[in-house]
């Protein structure tokens, strides 16, 4: 097992490096370079190749990467042209927002999906099913930030119960939440359906009734326990999602995260800024994902002696 | 999911006729993905023919100040924006660039995935890891934020759009062409080709893609949908197509000020934005069910 | 014989499909007295695993359903139980072995809980003591006890299936329905299984309902045998009446199918043709279609039962001429 897990997180490398050599290339593609950021239009040629000279823009690129690869390594990921101020240290000073917004709407998902899914497998083709299919279907073809605006016209503009942007305490978090959420949930609750489906049809649930297990506990006991093996994986994958979609939210919800920082830099064409925090927010959603597979690996016991048996063996 | 569904489609082509007769049959069926259906042309024929009607210059994005922000009326159903242009009429013209951008980086997504993930899964070996360990690198950025990077490197347009979108997108393909393709190759009738000794072009283009379609097709379906999203949301975020074009996404950012007072102008492109998006859905899921009984719930 | 574990009387049970309804059992009578093995005899599709399940109350509802007839378990009728009763008799008084082990046991469970949730569910015992019990199970089929901790991958299909069986004879049940519990598994495998249940049969002095298609399974562990065919009791006897004095056609024809290891130079004589679909049977007898002997009769009205001799009841209309005599090809007795 630990053999597969320190497999796992080598692998990790190569695509950290592969992701941020993409990303800083097509960076590089852009027609003005950072000079301009600075105010570059007003210098002189002479002024601009020197400012060049000192920022190391005039390096050739394979130069440039590999010094970036190495601050990465080792913790600099330059300033801003802005602020002047550390990427790295501003990106994880906004880091925390983003992770509690993304935690909340992955946590509105699963509260809401596991139970509606099962249900709606359990219950398949009544009322409530169905029902519950067309809202998960409304959900899943809704954009999630124009839900958000909606839920700002509505409960913040006319009813006033929430905040409309920015951040004031954990109550400015609901809205986001429910707007990232009820994407993820729509989604989540089709997964959990069709997951509890596949189980519900498995025949080792016709050996437990034969036991004279009650359906109660057949469908909550061991048909969950098969149906949560994938959706454990989909959960993980919802949560690199709202990560991802940061950039989105917050901007609807003025929400001071990464994803605001992200768009700041964009708008200002803070290059370094913003190459630090799409590579940086790949890596976290990358280790968000290798931690879902691990636990994966760990609750399957199938895939877990596999592994165990592996380790010993190679 | 999706990777097991070749083996049910017969490979002569003359079988394959039939097959897409029975899909057609087990689709009609589907009320859902048959309203996505209706939606769905009905959308792509405005797209294509709203130019007749209305002129862009005169129609689309003329300003007439005194009659903004007027509320949905007689003459305007939809009401006016903050420029005092027709809504509605924005709304329809904007489904060229909704629909010309799901479409297009579909199309650019397919072309590039569907050809990798046919080499990888075709050839295997180093081929296959080479390629698959790109599309990992390339999967690992959030999609959203690498459209975001490429138009913030090449400037906000049309085109650089579809180019963003349609490269976020190239990993699902190349991942589930591979997927199928696995399936089908070691099938006798691939190994009776190599036998008779055609080519390896040949083999995958006549035999193997063939037999592969179905879920490419859902997965493609899906993904217009998707991109449909994306794009509104790079235009919202002001990565998009830039004013005076009336994309969906730049319809919600220009509403925006005006959402406390003038909620229609968040309302309605929105629910345009939904409605397309919710028709390709049902389509996708229609074509699922009826592309691979063996799935159908 | 005096005091019948199982007796079924005219059970008939349908799946009702949106198109058309499938008569899967129509109206049959069987019983099986204390420590009695019972075989139920039959190809695919004759209704043999649904009459199992319909005891168990374990048919897909819907589309299937009980239509009507009585399974009386220990005196009791269950068809009519509340769901809660039921349960309470599953896996306690009635247990059931299935065809494919690889498939029947849950892949996210211990092999020991799984045996344990039976007994800790029946016999009221905590968990710590079920557990034990299981062990000991476990070791009863053959398997250490120390595998209780394994997972049901980490078996192979013949341990697996003991594994089945520990679970099915967990609580001691005085019927144990096992549905062809060794088709799915390899040969050598096969004797070892059948060889097991009967030693736990005798030692639990358990009743059994042996569902197979397989003779040589009959002949090893059956006491009696009824012959199903298209959802009908043909024939039904003892082991002796069935395999030396074969009253009905299609029994004759099961025979005939067999290879002959005395008389090799014969070749196999199959049944002709195919079983008629369930949803769509023929006016007359089921058979008449495929049988050498057919009539005129017999392809318009349907047999009844008739007793040849005491307990070997035959449902062929050809016996009405009372000369009427079937060809074995080969032992006719």
């Amino acid at each position: 097992m630990i053999r597969f897990v320190i497999r796992r997180i080598l692998f990790l490398f190569p695509v950290i490096i592969g992701a941020t050599l993409l990303v800083y290339f097509i960076l590089d593609l852009a027609p003005g370079d950072a000079v301009f950021a600075l105010g570059g239009d007003q210098m002189s040629e002479e002024e601009l190749i020197a400012l060049r000279h000192e920022l190391g823009l005039d390096r050739p690129f394979i130069i440039r990467y590999l010094s970036y690869m190495q601050g990465l390594f080792t913790g600099d990921l330059g300033v801003s042209l802005i602020s002047g101020r550390s990427v790295l240290e501003t990106y994880f000073q906004r880091l925390p927002m983003t992770l509690r917004l993304a935690f909340s709407a992955t946590m509105v998902s699963v509260l809401l999906s596991l139970p509606l899914g099962i249900y709606s497998a359990v219950r398949k083709g009544s009322i409530q099913d169905n029902i519950a299919m067309l809202f998960s279907m409304l959900g899943l073809s809704m954009p999630n930030f124009w839900f958000g605006l909606i839920l700002i016209i509505v409960f913040s503009l006319h009813l006033g119960w929430f905040p409309s942007s920015g951040y004031t305490g954990p109550i400015s978090l609901v809205l986001p939440a429910f707007a990232v959420g009820t994407g993820l949930t729509a989604n989540l609750t089709r997964m959990t359906r069709s997951s509890m489906l596949d189980v519900l049809g498995q025949d080792y649930l016709r050996t437990v009734r034969a036991k004279g297990v009650s359906e109660r506990a057949v469908v909550n006991r061991h048909a969950l326990k098969n149906a949560l093996i994938p959706i454990i994986t989909i959960i993980g994958t919802q949560l690199s999602i709202a990560l991802g979609g940061s950039i989105l939210t917050e901007s609807v919800f003025a929400i001071p995260g990464v994803g605001r920082l992200m768009m700041d830099s964009i708008n200002q064409r803070d290059a370094p800024m913003i190459l630090g925090c799409v590579v940086l927010t790949t890596i976290l959603t990358s280790i968000i994902l290798l931690v879902v597979d691990l636990l994966y690996a760990m609750v399957d016991p199938r895939i877990k002696s596999q592994y165990v048996r592996r380790g010993k063996t190679s | 999911m999706n990777g097991n569904t070749c083996n049910l489609q017969s490979p002569a082509s003359k079988k394959a006729q039939s097959h897409w007769a029975g899909v057609w049959r087990q689709f009609r069926k589907n009320k859902g993905a048959m309203a996505g259906l209706i939606v769905v042309l009905l959308a792509i024929l405005t797209a294509l023919t709203i130019g007749f009607f209305v002129d862009y210059d005169e129609h689309v994005i003329r300003q007439n100040i005194p009659m903004r922000l007027q509320p949905p009326s007689l003459e305007h159903p939809l009401g006016t924006d903050e420029l005092g242009r027709d809504l509605m009429v924005r709304i329809l013209y904007g489904s060229r660039y909704s629909l010309a951008v799901g479409f297009g980086s579909v199309g650019i997504a397919a072309l590039i995935g569907i050809a990798l993930g046919a080499f990888a899964g075709f050839y295997g070996g180093y081929k296959e890891d080479v390629v698959m360990r790109l599309t990992d690198i390339f999967a690992a950025i959030p999609g959203l934020l690498l459209g975001a990077v490429i138009v913030a490197s090449l400037g906000a347009s049309l085109t650089n759009l579809i180019l963003a979108l349609g490269l976020a997108s190239i990993p699902q393909f190349v991942r589930i062409t591979r997927a199928s393709v696995l399936t089908v190759r070691d099938q006798e009738y691939v190994e009776a080709s190599w036998v008779i000794g055609l080519t390896g072009r040949k083999i995958i283009f006549s035999h193997i893609l063939p037999n592969c379609l179905s879920p490419i097709i859902v997965t493609a379906t899906l993904q217009v949908a998707q991109n449909i999203i994306s794009a509104s949301a790079m235009s919202f975020l002001g990565l998009g197509v830039p004013a005076p074009d009336p994309e969906w996404g730049a319809l919600l950012s220009a509403g925006r000020s005006y959402m406390r007072t003038h909620g229609y102008l968040t309302l309605f492109p929105g629910l345009s934005i939904m409605l397309i998006v919710l028709a390709l859905n049902l389509l996708g899921d229609g074509l699922r069910d009826a592309l691979d009984p063996k799935l159908k719930r | 014989m005096s005091e019948k574990v199982l007796s079924i009387e005219n059970l008939v049970v349908h799946y009702e499909l949106e198109a058309e309804t499938v008569h899967a059992v129509n109206g049959i009578s069987l019983s099986i007295g204390k420590e009695e093995t019972l075989g139920l005899v039959g190809e695919t599709g004759a209704g043999k695993t649904t009459a199992a399940l319909s005891i168990m109350r374990l048919i897909q509802s819907p589309p299937g359903a009980i239509k009507s007839g009585a399974v009386v378990l220990n005196g009791r009728d269950v068809t009519g139980l509340p769901i809660r009763r039921m349960e309470a008799i599953r896996g306690k008084e009635v247990a059931m072995i299935f065809q494919d082990p690889m498939t029947s046991l849950d892949p996210v469970f211990t092999v020991g809980d799984q045996i344990a949730e039976s007994i800790a569910l029946h016999e009221k015992l905590s968990k710590a003591d079920a557990m034990k019990r299981a062990e000991e199970i476990l070791e009863l089929v053959g398997i250490p006890r120390s595998r209780a901790l394994e997972y049901p991958h980490q078996f192979s299909g013949g341990m697996k299936q003991r594994v089945v069986i520990a679970i099915a004879l967990s609580c001691n049940p005085s019927l144990l329905i096992a549905d062809e519990p060794t088709t799915a598994l390899d040969v050598t495998i096969q004797a070892q299984v059948l060889e097991l249940m009967k030693e736990l049969k005798n030692k639990y002095q358990t009743a059994m309902l042996m569902i197979t298609h397989d003779l040589g399974v009959v002949s090893e562990i059956c006491d009696n045998v009824a012959v199903m065919y298209a959802g009908r009791i043909v024939e039904v006897g003892s082991a002796k009446d069935i395999f030396l004095h074969t009253a009905h056609p299609y029994t004759e024809g099961l025979f005939n199918s067999l290879p002959n290891i005395n008389a090799r130079v014969e070749s196999l004589k199959p049944i002709p043709g195919l079983m008629p679909n369930p949803a769509e049977l023929p006016p007359g007898c089921a058979f008449a279609p495929r049988c050498s002997y057919a009539g005129e009769r017999c392809h318009t009205s349907k047999p009844v039962p008739r007793e040849l001799e005491s307990g070997h009841i035959v449902e062929c209309l050809a016996y009405d001429d009372p000369s009427f005599q079937i060809v074995r090809r080969w032992g006719n007795g």
